[in-house]
């Protein structure tokens, strides 16, 4: 079995020697992948692994984060598939050329709060999309879609917005490749 | 809770919003066999983006493998 | 891991209490709990097996009627065929479904059952 981690555009750098990877041609796409494990573990380790995976294609290349848990029976299964949606997942590719994800949360620390700082971030972003908070501490969660050089800037932004509202608590992580962003 | 663990802890929250529900999904082909024949070919793709326009008579193909 | 977090705020541990054991965070994804969601997810996916049922059945009846098959076949066709319906009002019974309630609703193509 193979495990799929990442679809990217051909021809691209040499792939990191993290993992033992190899990318199966797909006409214009490459499918990234490497021998799937015996079980398929949903564990942290697991999860981490695979993630440090695509994060290391990722420093090198744009490309498009595939759900974990992604297998085929072999090559020529995967490059089907892959081909068979290359239209899409070549525009997919495009919308996310050149960002990563930014996950950005904001929680309140005192009562009735309520300030929009998703619209200070919102610029600095190519898109940004939001999430229902799990509970009713969150005041946001959100992702931002943010050109790989302006990472800096916003992460400034946000430094600053935290200076001005001590009320607030803003997390922000990333950067993480564009799961948020492949789909519809 | 000292930070280094809470950092990592808020990592694995994000992380797992990703990995698990973000990121291209691609359906894949089944052939179901019974008793070692195959009977049906069921592309997941054409089953669940055409039921819509099944009403015009183009139903997913559900032919019998060779 | 910790190289993932850019801006942090002092009270970060307020952000962790949502640790997720794994097992919570699908099941928060699928928005039932767990009892629930053990039965939900069955009746999703016996309802699945029941239209993949019926249709193989349906193919492997042309396919006899086309005289494609040999008589072993046909024969394992049979019996294969019976086993799957025994086992499918096994497994109703284990999680308490009703014909009911494995019904599609397939919008214009009325219901699936």
């Amino acid at each position: 079995m193979i495990e799929l981690y990442a679809i990217a555009q051909r021809p691209g750098p040499p792939l990191p020697d993290i993992a033992p990877l190899r990318e199966l041609a797909c006409g214009e796409l490459g499918a990234i992948c490497g021998t799937a494990a015996e079980e398929s573990e949903i564990t942290e380790d697991a999860l981490w692994r695979h993630e440090r995976i695509v994060e290391a294609v990722m420093e090198t290349r744009d490309l498009l984060p595939v759900r974990y848990g992604t297998r085929f029976a072999g090559d020529e299964q995967a490059v089907d598939v892959v081909a068979a949606r290359s239209g899409t997942l070549k525009a997919a590719l495009e919308r996310v050329r050149g960002a990563v994800e930014l996950s950005f949360r904001v929680r309140a620390r005192e009562p009735d709060v309520s300030i929009d700082v998703h619209a200070s971030l919102q610029p600095l972003a190519r898109e940004s999309m939001t999430r229902p908070a799990p509970d009713e501490g969150e005041l946001l969660r959100a992702a931002y879609l943010v050109e790989r050089d302006r990472v800096p800037e916003v992460r400034d932004e946000v430094a600053r917005l935290q200076h001005e509202h001590p009320e607030l608590s803003l997390l922000l992580t990333g950067p993480w490749p564009p799961y948020s962003f492949v789909e519809r | 809770m000292s930070t280094a663990i809470a950092e990592r802890e808020v990592a694995l929250v994000d992380l797992v919003d990703r990995l698990l529900a973000g990121g291209v999904v691609l359906a894949g082909e089944i052939t179901l066999s019974v008793a070692d024949v195959d009977l049906v070919y069921v592309s997941l793709r054409a089953l669940i983006s055409s039921v819509p326009t099944a009403e015009q008579g183009a139903l997913p193909r559900m032919g019998s493998a060779l | 891991m910790k190289d993932k977090v850019l801006h942090r705020p002092p009270d970060i541990e307020l952000f962790a209490s949502e640790r997720p054991r794994l097992d919570n965070a699908l099941t928060r994804r699928i928005g039932a709990d767990p009892e629930n969601l053990e039965r939900g997810l069955a009746q999703l996916v016996l309802t699945i097996v029941e239209l993949l049922r019926q249709l193989m059945e349906r193919q492997a009846l042309r396919r006899i009627d086309a005289g494609g098959l040999t008589p072993e076949q046909e024969e394992r066709l049979g019996v294969a065929f019976l086993e799957l319906s025994r086992r499918m009002e096994e497994l109703k019974d284990e999680f308490g479904l009703e014909d009911d309630d494995l019904n599609l609703n397939l919008g214009p193509l009325g219901n699936l059952l």
